[in-house]
């Protein structure tokens, strides 16, 4: 292919001449270091390059080489624990190969050709198979059995099939005695991978954080944003999703944030074992990292890497989770080039088409049948974290994403100030599934589940109203009542909606324990009403001692949980004394 | 119509049975707080109260500020004042002109 000629950089950004052969969204070659770049603009035979790797040094008349290839990521065994940065390129291979720091121009292989893997086939030979078909398999990590289909566009009837240990390059099966199937295939990030029918989205996905699964739940399939501002907590919440949503793959997009918080994640997820599967949590997730170290173009592809493997195991019929962390620090990345290549800005300097390219990446969500004959189930759940700076979302990325996803998990520096974690605010969240999760919590863990949230949530949003009037004139002017419904919200908010990230028991809280500690601390409110009305002061109500052990519910095991029906006998019965002895009972 | 009502010890609120108010003997704490709150609820507009029964259910005296009816007024007893009641007037007084016109 015709060599290009660079004409200018800056930056990322490298224009060459002489281009006219390659075509929009090839990757190339750059300069005689053979940088990674990729042709985002073409002008008659001009083509800007985003180029993935530092461009110092790179100057007009350096040469640049085509591939011909659209940019791709390799897909097939050996993704699971791995890390990777924004294309790809795996980073303990990058560091065998160049020290600690990444040096350019080091090529490495995206999944490892040596490796050998146990390969059992699923089909025989006649078999016909077409797109997307499971022809055999691979158990990839103790809970990950890698499906190996069809690739996509292929079809015909199977006249070889191999058994055995092969690489991932290695010929397993042959189509029609002429097209020979490997375990990898590729596929180009930008495009999104077929599917057979988008699917309504009706179950939750389970993540064990109270507040998400009563008040905002999300679908699987669905999307979810995190805006807030910083230090509020975004990186834990997703660090908490991606340990214990109830998915069988987790994707984990840290994009542009600290190199420490994937460190965090290396560090923590080999050691906590998930309750599911009894394995560690690394067995099941793909890390992709693009720090704030690392070159910025490469953090535009980031996100489209990780969604490309996530969709890859979707296609294989797994639940997955892909978290990306944070897609501000995406936006600006496409600001970043965007401003380079001299386009129209828009808002605060955001391209006019980062609304379009936002909706691109959370459409690749959704809970679809997959291709294939079996017609497999598979759903991509879509977590976004949005930095608005200042914390202020009428920001063009949190509006942007605010129009596409359905539910949004609002964080507040108030609360995160206030050591109250998950710092999601109930006031301000919302979730547009909530309809169809009612109907699943209903026929799943208690007709009353969805009742008693919509009345806990009804208590919340009055003691708002309740807070004004306490800051205005004091809390003594309200009417005992009212007095009371501020004590219930106020163990709604410490016993039930606060959850300590850290504690061995209280980090994951399956369905089954919330339904019951939320019976509880309403029951509190119920049941206190029902005394003050007897009479009963509300003081003695207040100060009853059970409420210590309403509060350490939360840290009462999984397995124990039997124990919080005690403590609501013991509350019934406790209150049923506190109405004998200072109640007005014929009253 | 509304009742009068007078709780207090013997000595003090018998004679109050002369003016035909509903007189109500108390000695002990637990017995007056019952006594307030029942008849609270039983069409009393006004309960007098003598301050040294009143001293010893000061929760059962706050709960009723805030409410228009009954009207819960401590008087002395027998035995003399102890001012609980003309503090708890000063202090109305105060809250809703501001001074202390007394």
């Amino acid at each position: 292919m015709k060599v290009g000629k660079i004409v200018k950089v800056s930056g990322p950004l490298v224009v060459a001449e002489g281009m006219d052969e390659a075509n929009m969204y090839d990757v190339v070659e750059v300069s005689d270091f053979k940088l990674v770049g990729e042709i985002i603009e073409m002008r008659g035979d001009r083509a800007s390059i985003q180029v993935y790797e530092e461009t110092t040094g790179i100057g007009p008349g350096d040469p640049v080489y085509t591939t011909g290839e659209p940019l791709s990521v390799e897909l097939g065994p050996g993704l699971i624990e791995a890390m990777f940065d924004g294309i790809q390129r795996p980073l303990e291979e990058f560091r065998k190969k160049s020290g600690d720091f990444m040096t350019r121009g080091t090529k490495v292989e995206n999944l490892d050709r040596i490796k050998k893997w146990d390969f059992k086939p699923t089909v025989k030979v006649g078999d016909k198979v077409i797109g997307g078909d499971i022809i055999g398999t691979v158990q990839e990590t103790p809970i990950v059995v890698h499906k190996v289909m069809v690739p996509i566009g292929l079809s015909g009837e199977i006249t070889d099939i191999k058994s055995g240990e092969f690489t991932i390059v290695e010929d397993i099966a042959t189509i029609d005695n002429e097209t020979k199937v490997q375990m990898m295939q590729k596929w180009p990030v930008r495009k999104s991978r077929p599917y057979k029918q988008k699917l309504d989205p009706s179950v939750p996905l389970l993540t064990g954080q109270r507040v998400i699964d009563t008040f905002f739940p999300v679908a699987k399939g669905g999307t979810a944003a995190i805006p807030g501002p910083f230090g509020s907590g975004k990186t834990v919440v997703q660090h908490q999703l991606a340990k214990w949503a109830d998915t069988e793959i987790v994707v984990y997009v840290g994009c542009g944030e600290r190199g420490n918080e994937m460190t965090d994640v290396l560090m923590e997820f080999p050691e906590i074992i998930d309750p599911a599967t009894g394995e560690s949590l690394m067995k099941r997730t793909v890390l992709i990292a693009n720090t704030s170290n690392m070159p910025v173009a490469a953090r535009e592809a980031s996100i489209y890497t990780g969604i490309t493997i996530a969709e890859y195991f979707r296609d294989m019929g797994y639940s997955v989770a892909i978290m990306a962390d944070s897609t501000s620090r995406w936006a600006e990345a496409l600001r970043e080039m965007s401003g380079r290549l001299e386009e129209m800005p828009g808002d605060e300097g955001y391209p006019a088409y980062l609304g379009s390219r936002a909706a691109a990446f959370y459409e690749r969500s959704g809970k679809v049948i997959c291709n294939g004959s079996d017609d497999r189930e598979g759903a991509i759940t879509v977590i976004g974290a949005v930095s608005p700076p200042g914390g202020d979302i009428s920001e063009p990325v949190s509006q942007a994403t605010l129009r596409i996803v359905k539910v949004f998990w609002g964080l507040d520096h108030t609360l995160s100030y206030k050591r109250h974690f998950p710092a999601i605010n109930w006031l301000n969240s919302y979730t547009l599934y909530q309809a169809k999760m009612d109907i699943w919590m209903a026929a799943n863990i208690d007709p009353e589940f969805a009742k008693n949230r919509a009345k806990a949530m009804n208590l919340l949003q009055e003691e708002s109203a309740l807070q004004e009037i306490v800051r205005l004139v004091g809390r003594d002017s309200l009417s005992y009542e009212d007095q009371l419904k501020l004590e219930a919200t106020k163990s709604i908010r410490e016993d039930y909606l606060q959850q300590n990230a850290f504690h061995d028991v209280d980090t994951f809280c399956s369905l089954e324990k919330q339904n019951k500690m939320l019976k509880l601390v309403l029951d509190f409110y119920d049941l206190g009403m029902k005394a003050l009305e007897k009479g009963v002061y509300l003081k003695s109500i207040e100060n009853m001692p059970i409420r210590e052990r309403i509060a350490r519910s939360k840290y009462i095991e999984e397995e124990k949980m039997g124990e919080i029906d005690i403590i609501i006998q013991d509350l019934e019965s406790e209150i049923n004394k506190l109405i004998e002895e200072g109640g007005i009972l014929d009253a | 119509m509304f009742k009068v009502a007078v709780i207090g010890d013997k000595d003090s609120v018998l004679t109050f049975k002369a003016l035909g108010i509903d007189v109500f003997i108390v000695s002990e704490a637990d017995e007056a707080r019952r006594t307030v709150d029942t008849i609270a609820r039983d069409q009393y507009g006004v309960i007098f109260i003598t301050e040294q029964i009143a001293k010893l259910i000061p929760d059962t005296i706050i709960r009723y500020d805030k409410e228009i009816i009954p009207a819960v007024i401590l008087i002395p007893s027998n035995q003399g004042s102890l001012n609980i009641g003309m503090d708890k007037i000063n202090k109305n007084v105060e809250k809703a002109i501001g001074s202390n016109i007394l």
